[in-house]
């Protein structure tokens, strides 16, 4: 009886124990999370809020070694509205040891902010700098294809990157006439047949991988529709960038600095504004340029358990956008921060901001806005 | 405006694309050539860093990394694709960190 039980047992057991073998595919969903509360005081007048919690899921299939698909879908409380967004979504397919081809919608490697550093469980700030996100001048995504890949050049190592996709298309000011000339990166459907060309080329001096330097390119002959005015505005994009972590013993933690400059150059066109009822022609020199520099600090060599898992970060960024624009502007901005981290990708950001904007949307004046920031953010 | 925002792109791509060939035509990497007319000698020894010490150099350059015993082998299997492809790391690096993380974990 004991061995009938014993038997089936054991066999029961066998069977589980196989619904366990390693599939040869694998579906993975990962994702992260954030939240927050801020306090802002823009040329003294304050709001606070408590920020409506974004989650942002992650499907990872890996079909072979060689045969990936990633996308990630943005789910968030603007105002009482869910906004939904698809991030990226795209199919990988290592070809050999030194390249990879990549398309669909992915994040575009001009610098290496949006590509690898604005999740918010990495970023180390609870703002992304001056110039990027929302009417930022720097390309974060778009539709195309792209081939990248690393090469070890026996310590040293390089990779780059080069791609073709829709491109954006121009503000021409019918919709929002103090935006024109603005170059929308969001727009992903193509208004005319030409496309936008980019690339990265990174290269880490030291065998230790500590350092990372990147110099990107971006362009497209026209940003306007195929029977617009516009057509023929054409724009030219670079970007340099920088990283630096490394362990250091008599500081007893990790540096961590990242910095990058961004240029935009749009070729002149006409704008229209209209005064009193009648429309006057401008044009301006459509050139926009920003910068930030952030440093990091972790002492995780220190005997406290409680600062290992502190951070300091401090960064400044900086954003010109065309003067004679309607969005003229000129700003610079200082942010400081602690964070606490609970595992390596949840962490509880302190932040102080100060940033002063000389023109910009709303006036023409001076604005200084300063700000307190926690945030908390999870990856999973 | 519209010539020089050309030429500009001109001069950067031709940037690019001449050091992309004078990498891809750098095949033999330099070791291999130093190491037969000097065999035997401490350059034979040369960078050949294990998994573990890969994964503490290359791992934390942009997250801080994520230590073996976070994910079972099937995960650090797609983990590993995903961040080849997302981080440009070289098809080495990516090999040796992989089978560290998988023995470690
Ligand atoms: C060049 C930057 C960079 C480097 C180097 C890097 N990662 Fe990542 N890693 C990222 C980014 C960006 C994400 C977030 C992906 C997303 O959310 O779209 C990420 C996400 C992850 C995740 C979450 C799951 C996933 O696949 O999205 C894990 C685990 C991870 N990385 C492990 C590693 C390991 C192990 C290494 C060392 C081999 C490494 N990373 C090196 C940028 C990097």
């Amino acid at each position: 009886m004991t061995l009938i039980i014993l038997g089936l047992g054991s066999s029961a057991l066998a069977q589980t124990y196989n619904t366990f073998e390693p599939s040869k595919t694998q579906f993975m969903l990962r994702g992260y999370g954030h939240t927050g509360f801020e306090y802002l005081d823009t040329g003294g007048e304050q709001e606070s809020t408590f920020l409506g919690a974004t989650f942002a899921p992650i499907f990872l299939y890996k079909h072979s070694d060689k045969l990936m698909f990633e996308a990630e879908l943005e789910f968030e409380l603007e105002g009482n509205e869910l906004k939904t967004g698809l991030e990226y979504a795209d199919v990988m397919y290592v070809l050999n040891k030194h390249m990879t081809v990549r398309a669909g919608k992915f994040l575009l490697p001009f610098g290496t902010f949006m590509e690898r550093l604005h999740p918010a469980w990495i970023n180390r700030l609870p703002s992304r700098p001056l110039g990027f996100g929302h009417d930022g001048i720097a390309p974060a995504s778009d539709i195309g294809v792209e081939l990248r890949g690393a090469f070890d050049l026996g310590g040293p190592k390089l990779n780059y990157a080069v791609y073709v996709t829709n491109g954006p298309r121009i503000k021409d000011g019918s919709e929002e006439p103090e935006e024109a000339g603005m170059l929308d990166f969001g727009y992903y459907e193509d208004v005319n047949l030409a496309k936008a060309l980019g690339g990265r080329i990174g290269l880490l001096p030291l065998s230790d991988s500590s350092m990372e330097w990147g110099i990107s390119a971006y362009m497209t002959n026209s940003t306007g529709a195929e029977d617009s005015d516009y057509k023929d505005v054409g724009a030219f994009l670079w970007a340099l960038d920088l990283s630096y972590v490394k362990s250091i013993t008599p500081l007893q933690g990790v540096v961590d600095i990242k910095a990058q400059y961004n240029s935009s150059n749009v070729d002149t066109a006409t704008y229209y504004e209209i005064e009193d009822g009648i429309s006057e022609p401008y044009s301006f020199d459509n050139q926009s340029s920003s910068f930030y520099t952030q440093l990091s600090y972790r002492p995780i060599m220190s005997g406290s358990d409680f600062m290992k898992q502190l951070e300091f970060v401090g960064r400044y960024s900086d954003f010109n956008a065309p003067e004679g624009a309607e969005w003229e502007e000129k700003s610079t901005q200082y942010a400081f921060g602690l964070n606490y981290w609970l595992s390596w990708r949840s962490v509880v950001k302190f932040s102080y901001q100060t940033t002063k904007m000389e023109g910009g949307h709303d006036s023409d004046g001076t604005t200084r806005t300063n700000g307190l920031f926690v945030h908390w953010a999870i990856g999973f | 405006m519209k010539t020089t925002t050309n030429f500009k792109a001109a001069i950067i791509l031709s940037v690019m694309a001449s050091i992309m060939v004078a990498c891809s035509s750098n095949k033999k990497p330099i070791a291999t050539d130093t190491a037969t007319e000097v065999a035997g000698s401490e350059v034979d020894f040369k960078i050949e860093k294990s998994g573990a010490q890969l994964w503490g150099e290359v791992c934390n350059r942009c997250h801080i990394a994520p230590s073996p015993a976070d994910y079972n082998d099937t995960d650090w299997e797609t983990i590993s694709l995903h961040m080849r492809v997302r981080a440009n790391l070289t098809e080495e690096e990516i090999t040796k960190i992989e089978s560290f993380l998988k023995s470690a974990n």
